[in-house]
């Protein structure tokens, strides 16, 4: 891993079109500002975890589960 | 070609039908799955490993789980799913199934979306506070989800 110590206010940058800028340094909090090409996904990285995680519980699952979902969505809804 | 699953025995699937996940599902390696949608399980369908018997996911087409849930993707995203401009995509969610069926949860922040004419699909994290990881299925008659913009 790169490990670069930037001061308040200073920006690294990424290739050519992405920025990332130290706006805001509060105790151990730090602001960081992003700018990057148009629509590109930017998140932080427990989102990406949670959506992981996530995976890991739906993958583990039992067809009688599945079975008792859709008794239960057809006592539910009217299709 | 003929496919070994944990849950359903060995299967029959057409060569043709086969989805490609160049990205996988985020924690998993697999790369190639097929949707099966038999008719006793819908609304639900199964998007199954071709190479890992035990592993599949249940998922919902999000149009008739959350009429209103809608995913923008980037250019990058359409790009990988091989989508033309006016290119459809089918918004899939993954289920999380419990024993008690209130507690199922679909999965808004994740969704896997698939080109049906190329049959490429990806699996998109969206940012933001407003979709959730585990959104109650059933609740979901009731209220409806917010309208998901993308990133």
């Amino acid at each position: 891993m790169l490990v670069l110590t930037r001061k308040m206010g200073e920006v690294v940058t990424i290739g050519d079109s992405i920025r990332i800028k130290v706006v805001e340094m509060k105790g151990n909090q730090v602001r960081l500002g992003i700018e990057a090409p148009g629509d590109m996904r930017i998140y932080r990285e427990e989102i990406y975890l949670k959506v992981q995680r996530e995976n890991q519980l739906a993958a583990d699952w039992a067809l009688g589960d599945l079975e008792n979902a859709v008794n239960f969505m057809g006592g539910v809804t009217k299709e | 070609m003929k496919i070994a699953t944990t849950r359903f025995g060995e299967i029959e699937v057409d060569d043709n039908k086969i989805i490609a996940m160049p990205d996988g599902m985020l924690g998993f390696a697999d790369k190639r799955f097929v949707m099966l949608n038999p008719e006793k399980h819908a609304p639900f369908c199964w998007l199954q490993s071709v190479e890992t018997p035990a592993l599949s996911f249940v998922v919902i087409d999000a149009r008739r789980a959350f009429s209103d849930y809608q995913v923008a993707l980037t250019a990058e995203e359409s790009e990988r799913l091989a989508l033309d401009r006016q290119g459809e995509i089918i918004v899939l969610l993954v289920v999380t199934l419990s024993q008690d069926p209130t507690k199922i949860t679909a999965n808004l922040q994740g969704p896997v979306v698939l080109n049906p004419a190329r049959l490429i699909a990806k699996q998109v994290v969206l940012e933001g506070g407003k979709f959730s990881a585990r959104q109650p299925l059933f609740a979901s008659q009731q209220e409806p989800a917010p309208a998901a913009n993308g990133g």
